[in-house]
């Protein structure tokens, strides 16, 4: 636990200090392929939802699927667009826009990592989602690959990779090099994450600079046992079992 | 905004015209008045009936009145005091609760009756003009002229038919109560009445004049509504957009996505999916208006996080029916949003929006925040009309935020200028004019 928990007022601008109350909010980072979600109230309260040990499963599902589609709404903003002009329902009238460009898929770390299938889906519908199961072996305590099923384009796509809990980033990481080693360039690769922790964002910043880290809070450091402190418990128990 | 450059807006049933019918007890004043509404057709014609009026009668007064030995045909039955504030509520536009009163029982019931928003109000009892109060709202005085036999057996059959009222209690109550009274207070109401019609509703000559009275008070009452609102344009036009209109950031993402639900080509299945894509961005924003207040929690593992909660509920009201577009979005972030509904048509010849039918929650009042829902707003008229209707129901400007895929400047400023407080969340800035396809592509028709 390598530094204190910043805390602030949080509120929009117009609102006066007074009416903005205090939490606890993300640590700040210094890497710029870290990028975390705007520490508003709202995000704030849906956090405070999801780590309370009192909140039942229906809204722990309900409450981190919210925050997770607002990951993946910031997430596809890194994606490049291409400009195109419509023509309008008003006859005449065009209409100077964009074009989504790119192939992409959803690459879920098993199991925890699914949870976060259907806020993708609900951005885009028919997403390609490959899978990658990685466990920590018992005798090395490294984590080691035991399964992938991927999509065999995938190094034509934009890979948007989905693990709601970053630790030591120890499963991610090696995530990330299973799609490097399956010619995926590394800055097409996002990493979408509820909350990490400082070391496991530094490490992975360090590690890989040209992937992008979208998260929407930065914890406080790990524990003895590398658990996100104060995190929010096990998130597949909590999503899948409890 | 300061608050002191408000700009007023006066909703076209501000200052209702009241229409007051008096006339003798089974004279037709009521058949009067519903053939002077069936004769418009209109749902902002309402008719009052001073029945609800009775005062809330003592155990004593009780028990005389199911004997039928209680006057219920004296100005001192009626509740004036009441009635006179039902009616300067309703004549400032305001929401206003009528009792209901239960002819079996003689008492006032719990429940009431909320009229809102009627242009005209038609206010028909045998005392409609005796209170010089009631007399000083009314805009027309019309006493319903019939022969004494004819009312007699009118209300006979009424009494039996309709209250459960036995032959010989009537014929008592008649003569003990309503002839007298009639003598005394109510057939001096003629001398104050602007209109005497004899004959009830076969005097189709007098009904046609009063209900050509009628349409053209509603059609005095659109034009100064029309010419309002193109006072509150011409203040909106020239300043630039106010603060408290929110565009949201206008990311790639949602760039394509307004791409997407522009072009023309794009399929029916995925405008549907883009919209509401777009729709649950839109209420994220909104709801960060929500205020929160401190919360500390325990973490599965014991550990405390200083977090927040929010201290109030969402409640929505959608404006249909372009409004009803938004409900898949809303209920991806609020499952159980409770939701309202008003039904506001523009027409099309005039522009002026009509206020055809409202259901909102009760206490809605109370609520953190009420988001108000509209795809698309372009002169913001009915946008006006909406808010108006919720700030009559108690709900605070600050507490309000409406939210509206696409709008035009002056529609969102007019808006503004009127209720500085409230907030518009945009998706983005359209031509001031445009025509309603948003929902009409949504909806499909």
């Amino acid at each position: 636990m390598s530094q204190p928990a910043p805390s602030q007022s949080v509120g929009p601008l117009y609102r006066s200090e007074s009416q903005k109350p205090t939490a606890t909010v993300s640590t700040k980072l210094e890497h710029d392929n870290v990028h975390i979600l705007p520490q508003t109230p709202q995000l704030i309260a849906l956090l405070t939802m999801i780590r309370d040990k009192e909140t039942n499963r229906a809204d722990f599902i309900f409450y981190s699927n919210r925050i997770i589609r607002l990951l993946v709404e910031e997430g596809l903003n890194h994606l490049p667009v291409v400009s195109q002009t419509v023509a309008t329902p008003v006859p005449g009238e065009k209409y100077a826009g964009v074009r989504f460009e790119g192939k992409i898929c959803g690459v879920s770390i098993m199991r925890a990592g699914e949870s976060m299938e259907q806020g993708l889906r609900d951005c885009c519908r028919s997403v390609r989602i490959g899978k990658i199961l990685i466990q920590r072996d018992e005798e090395t305590s490294q984590p080691k690959l035991f399964y992938d099923k991927l999509p065999e384009d995938i190094s034509e796509r934009w890979c948007l990779l989905l693990d709601p809990m970053l630790a030591t980033g120890g499963s991610a990481l090696m995530a990330v090099e299973v799609l490097i080693k399956r010619g995926v360039p590394e800055d097409h690769i996002l990493f979408l994450n509820l909350i990490a922790s400082p070391e496991g964002a530094v490490n992975f910043a360090q590690r890989f600079p040209k992937v992008r880290v979208v998260t929407a809070f930065v914890d406080r450091g790990l524990n003895e046992k590398n658990y996100i402190v104060p995190g929010l418990g096990d998130f597949g128990d909590r999503f899948y079992t409890m | 905004m300061a608050p002191t450059d408000r700009c007023d807006y006066s909703p076209p049933w501000g200052n209702a015209s009241i229409i007051g019918v008096a006339g003798s007890s089974g004279s037709g004043k009521t058949s009067l008045a519903l053939a002077i509404v069936a004769a418009m057709n209109l749902p902002w014609v309402v008719i009052l009936s001073m029945d609800s009026f009775y005062k809330v009668l003592t155990p004593e007064q009780s028990a005389a009145a199911f004997r039928s030995e209680f006057d219920f045909d004296s100005p001192d039955a009626i509740d004036f005091d009441k009635l006179v504030d039902v009616l300067r509520e309703l004549k400032k536009g305001k929401v206003a609760e009528v009792p209901i009163y239960s002819f079996e029982k003689h008492a006032r019931l719990d429940k009431t009756i909320s009229i809102y928003s009627p242009h005209v109000l038609i206010l028909e009892g045998i005392f409609a003009l005796h209170d010089e109060r009631v007399l000083d709202l009314l805009d027309l005085k019309i006493f319903a002229e019939a022969d004494g036999d004819l009312c007699l057996s009118r209300r006979l059959l009424r009494d039996i038919r309709e209250r459960g009222r036995d032959i010989e209690g009537c014929i008592k109550q008649w003569f003990d109560f309503v002839k007298p009274n009639f003598h005394r207070y109510v057939g001096p109401q003629r001398e104050l009445a602007d209109l005497i019609i004899p004959r009830g509703i076969e005097n189709k000559v007098a009904i046609g004049m009063v209900s050509d009275r009628v349409e053209k008070i509603l059609a005095h009452k659109s034009k100064l509504h029309q010419v309002e609102l193109r006072r509150l344009g011409e203040v909106a036009s020239d300043s630039p957009l106010l603060p408290n209109a929110i565009v949201i950031p206008q990311t790639n993402q949602v760039l394509g996505m307004n791409t997407l639900l522009i072009d023309p080509a794009t399929s029916k299945e995925d405008y549907i999916f883009y919209f509401d894509r777009m729709v649950t961005l839109l209420v994220e924003k909104a709801i960060d208006f929500l205020h929160f207040q401190p919360k500390q929690i325990k973490t599965p593992q014991e550990y405390v996080y200083m977090g927040l909660k929010k201290s109030g509920e969402v409640s929505a009201v959608v404006i249909l029916r372009g409004g009803s577009a938004f409900e898949t979005g809303l209920r991806r972030s609020i499952p159980d949003c409770r939701t309202g509904r008003v039904l506001i048509q523009t027409d099309d010849k005039t522009g002026e929006p009509e206020l055809h039918y409202r259901a909102l929650p009760a206490n809605l009042s109370k609520d953190g925040l009420v988001l108000l829902l509209d795809p698309q707003m372009s002169s913001g008229a009915s946008a006006l009309m909406a808010v108006r209707v919720l700030v009559d129901h108690g709900v605070p400007e600050e507490r309000i935020v409406f939210v509206t895929y696409m709008a035009g400047k002056i529609g969102v400023n007019r808006l503004l200028s009127v209720f500085p407080e409230i907030k518009v969340v945009i998706g983005r800035m359209g031509d001031d004019m445009e025509s309603r396809w948003v929902e009409t592509r949504y909806l499909g028709c």
